[in-house]
């Protein structure tokens, strides 16, 4: 059992070696090797570390990053804590659109949400010139007002994390909480909240990891008010001319530093404890039907929330793509941006093929390379399992421009041509990179879902005989389905908008959707931009809600045979 | 192998083309094409079967001469992407792919491919970055294409002496802009040195020299102007009046609109598109001429196809082909770097541009911008 867990676990290590670590590795290699040219192998240069507390950039941003971080995740934490309770709790009108809201919110990328919240909240933005709403522009841009919008961005994943972790209850244990004459609060206390702290750790890891590696925000708006965080730093270290690959290696090695601190703290809070409790004692909570006047004030909660969250975001960004002005204060109604899109010169459409192809397989590939990772994570007993989960967790924060950069050095060596894997230059070097980024993702939501099925489960099915893939087709499968249906939309939205990647890896001729999207705002085409931006989500939008359906099919009919 | 030859022969057929339309139009003005055409018109009959004669000969050579393309050149641009590749294969036949980025990106890019280039041209405004690519071997040096006879003399001291790049064109990196719902144009700055007038404290933005392309040339302009210690302390003065610095271009024009700030050094593109768009925004052309960044063309050392990399740089240089990237449209406002070339209509005909020292521009590059992303840090 253990050499077949080691073997798993090598094979899956090895994986995100080549994928993750062996391109981040050439990054931080410039640090002592400038241009990987062994001539300049030089020691000293590791002096380069101390710079961080000397140069003022590169100091302002790392505390910066730390601070907005910090913030971020303590807000988000309680945010989505909130919102997953009310939301497994009870049942009211429009509960499930914080679902929505949340899944949407996952897969638009930042830098689009950011620039909704431009158009909203700058000086004579929409909240200004429309609403009268002076205030805001100087709120938003603020530290609290960044760490606000921060968490309106960020919040859905630790709520979908912890949301899955409450719709199993531990009737048993709780009954016997209750029947040794605890109160409820006290039973809810000490059973049921100690048994939910993976699902808190791990979402609040994933509200800092994915707020401390944030380009998007970054670029867009912190950047812009003199808040420069790491990854812009990062950024304009990589895109700046003479390139300075040696200092966004020492940057992202502080990024690294702060996730590594971020999963000890994890760890010393989770200790050695199980936490799998899914057995014949755990009952499937039903959202129960709230008292009217509760069931109102959950609506109104939620549709306000659901409104400044996406509705501020996409919203400006909808005004945006009906003006041909540059500014709200001077709007005028066109459809122009409209009929640019769809209009037979346009080549979005074959940005939007491009990005949806790559979305599409790098969803297949991620997913099975994803369900490794998690099972190896959660099921094995491999000594280096920790390290495979740290690869994970340091491939979601570190920007996507540094992982690709670091694939340019890995995958345009010379040697490689003679062997056929001269993948850069060729779509297939854009799959890679989207399956490495696509991973941390698809990892963490599949363990949070397998974190409640216990070993034993799988190991009783094997002592009856069970071979290894009937233990997965009749057992964990169908109890990861749910999971595994979040993670292929997560990991299948998240490429297709994968800017950073796509920006630095694209071949020739092969331009994705974000990189149009991009230009366009490059351009001062902003409306035509924000046009491209609305048609190019409902469009995925449109196929992720059909592929939703697809994959529920299967249980749905499985359901109802047994209704 | 009936494909191949196929290929062959309308690649031959292409260079014929290319060079022919080059040869009319490339190597003359386009304003004295029609003079030449003329002259031939009135010729005897015994000295046009001789020219017919001539020309049948130099077609031969040309035949036996015009490189067969066996892969699309590679050529990496941050702007015309749209219309360059039809506009090549439309006068030459071949087949150009174009990797489109902004500058910082595109020389990221560059840098990190270094040990296996995998372009064969690279076209945009950095050009001190790609100046400096040549100290490292990286670029075809010492060539000279048959159009570089037509540059213009202010394009001309942009070639260095090593003819490792040509330039195709200069637009103002930054033109004075001002909100003119503010300010009158007698209260308006004029220029540079009046940015540093109390009375625009906390006004003044532009685009950070580490990020954006156009934004160096214009930081390298102050320093190569004033000096180092100068630049500096001109700078210095804006930082500590409240210079704001966005990321890019866009950002600047986004903060312009906003009314975060009122007075810009803005890239002439962007001024003029602002104009354009209805905002209250007046565009001056300092006397002294404003900071220009030129766009040039290079081609890579270990490029296997250099041949039609110089017929592409060539083209570059061609008056036609500048009158038509200048019609364009948003990506048309800059001074063209060959003769007989009409400008943008709406720009403006006194527009007088300047630039850094090539060679002073490339090798304080890291020191300028690393001074400045600190300063702005503050």
């Amino acid at each position: 059992m253990k050499s077949r867990d080691n073997v798993s676990g090598i094979c899956i290590l090895g994986i995100l070696i080549v994928l993750v670590l062996l391109p981040l590795a050439a990054v931080l290699f410039q640090v002592v090797c400038p241009g990987m040219e062994p001539e300049k192998f030089d020691l000293k240069n590791l002096s380069l570390l101390l710079d961080v507390f000397v140069r003022k950039l590169w100091k302002k941003a790392f505390l910066n990053s730390l601070f907005l971080s910090l913030g971020t995740t303590a807000a988000g934490l309680v945010l989505a804590a909130f919102l997953a309770h009310i939301r497994v709790k009870y049942r009211f009108p429009g509960a499930k659109m914080l679902d929505m809201v949340s899944w949407i919110l996952m897969i638009v990328p930042s830098f689009i949400l950011a620039q909704g919240w431009v158009y909203f909240a700058s000086g004579n933005g929409i909240a200004s010139a429309w609403l009268g709403l002076k205030g805001i522009s100087h709120f938003v841009f603020s530290y609290w007002g960044l760490v606000t919008v921060m968490v309106l961005c960020k919040f859905p994943m630790a709520y979908i994390t912890i949301k899955t972790s409450m719709e199993w209850y531990p009737a048993r244990l709780m009954h016997a909480a209750r029947m040794n004459g605890a109160s409820a609060l006290k039973a809810w206390w000490s059973v049921q909240l100690p048994l939910c702290i993976p699902a808190y750790c791990s979402a609040a890891m994933l509200i800092f990891m994915d707020t401390v590696g944030d380009y998007g925000m970054s670029s867009t708006i912190t950047a812009v008010y003199s808040f420069p965080t790491l990854p812009y730093t990062i950024y304009s270290a990589i895109c700046t001319s003479p390139a300075r690959f040696d200092m966004a290696g020492v940057l992202s090695l502080y990024l690294m530093v702060l996730i590594v601190i971020a999963m000890v703290i994890q760890y010393l809070a989770m200790g050695k404890r199980k936490y799998d409790f899914l057995d014949n004692g755990t009952e499937q909570v039903v959202p129960q039907k709230a008292a009217p006047w509760k069931c109102a004030l959950l609506s109104g909660f939620t549709g306000v929330f659901c409104l400044i969250a996406l509705g501020i975001p996409v919203g400006s960004n909808l005004i945006m793509s009906f003006s041909d002005s540059i500014s709200i204060e001077r709007f005028a109604f066109t459809l122009d941006n409209y009929k640019a899109v769809f209009g037979v010169a346009s080549n979005l459409m074959d940005g939007v093929k491009h990005s949806l192809s790559l979305a599409g397989i790098a969803a297949a590939i991620g997913i099975v390379i994803g369900f490794g990772v998690a099972f190896v994570l959660t099921y094995s007993e491999f000594r280096l399992k920790k390290v495979i989960d740290m690869i994970t967790l340091v491939a979601m924060a570190v920007p996507g421009v540094v992982l690709g950069i670091g694939y340019i050095f890995v995958w345009n060596q010379k040697w490689l041509m003679s062997v056929g894997l001269h993948l850069y230059g060729k779509p297939s070097i854009l799959v890679l990179a989207s399956v490495a980024a696509a991973i941390p993702l698809i990892n963490r939501v599949l363990v949070g879902g397998m974190a409640k099925i216990p070993k034993t489960l799988l190991t009783a099915a094997q002592m009856q005989g069970a071979g290894y893939l009937t233990r997965m087709r009749t057992i964990l499968l169908p109890l990861i389905h749910d999971s595994s249906v979040s993670a292929v939309l997560a990991a299948f939205g998240g490429s297709v908008f994968n800017l950073a990647i796509t920006t630095i890896l694209y071949p020739p001729n092969f331009s994705t959707l974000p990189v149009y999207i991009s230009d366009a705002y490059n351009d001062l085409k902003f409306g035509y931009a924000a046009a491209a931006t609305i048609v190019g989500g409902i469009f995925i939008i449109t196929i992720m809600l059909v592929l939703e359906y697809l994959l529920n099919l299967k249980k749905q009919n499985r359901v109802n045979r047994i209704k | 192998m009936k494909t191949n030859i196929v290929k062959k022969m309308t690649a031959i057929a292409a260079a014929l083309t290319m060079v022919v339309s080059l040869g009319a139009c490339g190597s003359e003005p386009a304003s004295t094409t029609g003079g030449s055409a003329g002259t031939e018109s009135t010729a005897s009959s015994g000295t046009a079967s001789r020219e017919e004669a001539e020309q049948s000969e130099k077609t031969k050579e040309v035949l036996a001469e015009a490189p067969v393309q066996t892969e699309p050149l590679v050529v990496y641009l941050n702007d015309f992407d749209a219309v360059i590749v039809d506009l090549f294969k439309e006068a030459t036949g071949y087949d150009v792919e174009v990797v489109a980025g902004n500058g910082a990106e595109t020389m990221s890019r560059i840098a990190a491919e270094k040990g296996n280039p995998q372009w064969d041209v690279v076209w945009i405004d950095s050009a001190y970055d790609i100046y400096a690519l040549s100290d490292e071997g990286e670029l075809l040096t010492g060539w000279e294409p048959e159009n570089a006879a037509n540059l213009t003399d202010f394009a001309k001291h942009i070639v260095p002496d090593n003819k490792c790049m040509y330039p195709t064109g200069t637009h103002a990196a930054g033109v004075l802009v001002y909100r003119n719902d503010i300010y009158s144009e007698e209260e308006a700055p004029k220029t540079f040195a009046e940015l540093t007038d109390k009375k625009y404290a906390g006004q003044v933005g532009m685009a950070d020299p580490g990020v954006a392309a156009p934004a160096y040339p214009l930081a390298a302009y102050f320093m190569d102007e004033l000096g180092m210690d100068g630049g500096k302390e001109y700078f210095n003065t804006l930082f500590e009046q409240g210079l704001k610095v966005y990321p890019k271009n866009p950002q600047v024009v986004k903060a312009l609109a906003a009314g975060e700030i009122t007075v810009a050094m803005l890239q002439e593109s962007n001024a003029y598109d602002m104009v354009a768009a209805g905002e209250p925004i007046s565009i001056v052309w300092p006397e002294n001429g404003a900071p220009g960044s030129t766009r040039v063309a290079a081609i890579s050392a270990g490029s296997d196809q250099q041949e039609i990399a110089k017929i592409f740089v060539n083209f570059l240089l061609d008056a036609d082909t500048q009158q038509a990237l200048i019609n364009t449209g948003d990506e048309g406002y800059f001074e063209p770097s060959v003769k007989g070339v009409a400008l943008k209509p709406e720009r403006d005909a006194d527009a007088k541009l300047a630039v850094a020292d090539i060679i002073t521009g490339s090798e304080n590059e890291a020191e300028i911008k690393a001074w400045f992303a600190d300063m702005s840090a503050q």
